[in-house]
């Protein structure tokens, strides 16, 4: 019972990275119907980043959230304005999807590269610490991760509603059409969506090195998780995405418990499956 | 005759120098039989190849290659570029028929112990044709596109586990492997998928000249618009789906033949779900000419950057395919009305 109950808490504090993840892809696919693929490999590519910070420079992994964060937002607007301007504004949603596709062809294959393909793990002096609560362990790194987790779901919700962009941001993912009739620039608001979707992925991607080892080939299967769990939340709800992570995040752990790890992934592929079929708008969508 | 006269030229395409060529040729003979006689030469050229060329030199290999392509591009086509349904489960229809023309052949369920039995080959694409059918029917039945490129991803990953846990009837992760010692030669191997290419094709372009054909473009343009128009719009897509997976299928149960030993990371590799996708955007998606230029191409880019290149060459193409898609997005038959739009 203590170790369902264990397998409950990890698969929170693993959810809550998909879910992270699965913020930003519901924020970019919102604005621009854009299946950002890469999302994974990006993610995967910011864990790297930390590793380097740590082992050349010797920065810790939390703080170098100061530092890479930045970097991130940059990168999505560069994202953005460089690949998927022209795309974004098409009907045909193929162009986007293959930009995504060889972004992560790229990147994947940069990883390999530069880090090799070996397993990587940032291995912190407190990353094996955990508070033992009524027999349940709970590692420190992980209870840091829910912590920014919930974190930056609340700013990235403040933002999207209580700032002028934010609020333009919320109107193109209802209607593209209507809102440029409004007098809202497509352009920067979907850069906008892009940076913060970058972003997140930054933090997700620090909350995963600082807790799971990664290799460069692991992101196709984040970005299929984050998918998984938007489609869970529902698109168009920031903490409909958060809570379609941890949901996704207990039913892996538990799946892992009861049925072992193959066949675990091969019930959140069902999970998604059925939610597409008989759910499309998720647990915690808008009906339309 | 009626056909034969020449129509005064409008003065826009007068300047075109094939139109030029073209008035002076009876109306009839135009392009049809133009096409017609390409399309007759190059195949006698490709089949003729081995006679000349060493069959088994790279470039054999290359063609052979390029051929497997296109069954695969076409099999994508149809759904994709005529259907405007974006598959991404393409890698689970090949590895179905890789692994059922294995099974096929491990178990000797057939009888037959020849290489390339048509009835392995044809039993190989019916069965990636009814899990389409299975998964098509929910996914298809939803408007927006995106739950169909998601449904096929996610049954496909259901499907690799189903592989990988498969237990002693697929081995697993090891894979199965074939009895068979295969031809010493390529011969063999570029004949029948020379073969398989030209009737995919030729497949892919009666479908879509056919009434079935203006139903599925019609379903493209404007699915409401259509389906007032009386088109069953589930079955047409359903049915194009399992054609796609059909052909798909029979391309994985060549590979099959080629390969002799069928694992997961061989035939399930995701570069199986995005090279037809690749071909086909960079080739022209929509034509029936396109996945066939697209297929060289990949081909070339593919088979020789792996030789030349070695460990940089996947990154190469990942940029490839951002460029495409940037700065090529109608593909490389696109090209051609571009250039002439713009005269």
């Amino acid at each position: 019972m203590v170790l369902i109950i264990q397998d409950i808490v990890n698969g929170i504090l693993l959810g809550t990275m998909y879910g992270t993840a699965a913020i930003g892809l519901s924020l970019v696919f919102g604005t621009m119907r854009i299946v950002f693929i890469a999302q994974g490999s990006v993610i995967v590519f910011f864990a790297y980043l930390c590793y380097w910070l740590f082992h050349l420079l010797g920065v810790d992994p939390y703080l170098s959230l100061i530092l890479i964060v930045p970097v991130a937002l940059l990168l999505g607007a560069a994202f953005y304005y460089g690949l998927f301007k022209e795309a974004a504004a098409l009907k045909d949603r193929i162009g986007s999807l293959l930009i995504a596709v060889g972004l992560m062809f790229f990147l994947e294959n940069l990883m390999t590269v530069v880090w090799t393909p070996n397993p990587r793990a940032v291995v912190t002096s407190y990353g094996f610490y955990a508070f033992n609560l009524f027999g349940i362990n709970l590692t420190l790194t992980r209870l840091i991760g829910l912590l920014i987790a919930i974190l930056a779901t609340l700013g990235v919700f403040i933002f999207l509603t209580k700032t002028l962009i934010g609020t333009a941001v919320r109107a193109t993912s209802e209607d593209v059409e209507a809102s440029t009739l409004m007098g809202i620039n497509p352009d920067r608001v979907n850069a906008v969506a892009f940076a913060i979707g970058i972003g997140l992925a930054a933090i997700a991607g620090i909350n995963f090195a600082s807790t799971y080892s990664f290799d460069p080939i692991y992101g196709f299967d984040v970005a299929l998780k984050a998918l998984i769990a938007l489609t869970l939340g529902g698109i168009g709800t920031v903490y409909g995405a958060l809570l379609g992570g941890i949901i996704l995040g207990v039913i892996e752990t538990l799946g892992v418990y009861f049925v072992g790890s193959a066949w675990a992934q091969a019930i959140c592929y069902a999970v998604f499956f059925l939610t597409l079929t008989l759910r499309p708008n998720g647990l915690f969508g808008r009906t339309s | 005759m009626k056909n034969n006269i020449n129509f005064p030229e409008q003065s826009s395409s007068a300047r075109d120098p094939s139109n030029l060529l073209k008035s002076f040729m009876p109306l009839k003979f135009q392009r049809k039989h133009i096409n017609i006689t390409v399309i007759v030469l190059a195949v006698i050229a490709f089949g003729t190849l081995p006679f000349y060329v060493n069959v088994d030199s790279f470039f054999a290999y290359y063609l052979f290659i390029c051929f497997l392509y296109i069954i695969l591009a076409q099999g994508w086509n149809l759904v994709a570029g005529y259907t405007g349904q974006i598959s991404l489960g393409t890698h689970a229809f090949f590895a179905l028929g890789a692994y059922t023309t294995a099974i096929i052949w491990l178990h000797n369920i057939t009888h037959t112990w020849y290489y390339f039995d048509p009835l392995v080959m044809v039993l190989s694409g019916v069965v990636p044709a009814i899990f389409a059918i299975i998964i098509g029917i929910p996914t298809l039945s939803r408007l927006r596109g995106d739950y169909f490129s998601f449904g096929t991803l996610a049954a496909a990953e259901i499907l690799r586990i189903v592989i990988l846990r498969g237990g002693k009837f697929t081995e697993g992760a090891m894979g199965l492997r074939l009895p068979g010692t295969g031809f010493t030669t390529m011969g063999i191997y570029y004949w029948t998928a020379l073969l398989l290419a030209v009737l995919a094709t030729a497949a892919v372009y009666f479908i879509t000249r056919s009434r079935i054909g203006l139903a599925l473009k019609a379903i493209n343009e404007d699915e409401t618009s259509a389906a007032s128009h009386g088109i069953h719009i589930l079955q047409y897509k359903v049915f194009a789906f399992a054609i796609g997976s059909f052909i798909t299928g029979i391309c994985g149960s060549l590979y099959a033949y080629y390969l002799f030993m069928i694992n997961p990371l061989a035939v399930m590799n995701l570069n199986w779900m995005f090279l037809p996708i690749l071909i086909c955007v960079l080739g022209g998606n929509g034509t029936v000419l396109g996945p066939i230029i697209g297929a060289f191409v990949i081909g070339a880019l593919f088979s020789y950057g792996d030789v030349l290149l070695g460990q940089v060459h996947p990154m190469l193409s990942g940029i490839l395919i951002i460029l495409v898609m940037k700065f090529l997005p109608t593909g490389l038959v696109g090209l051609k009305d571009r250039i002439s739009h713009r005269r």
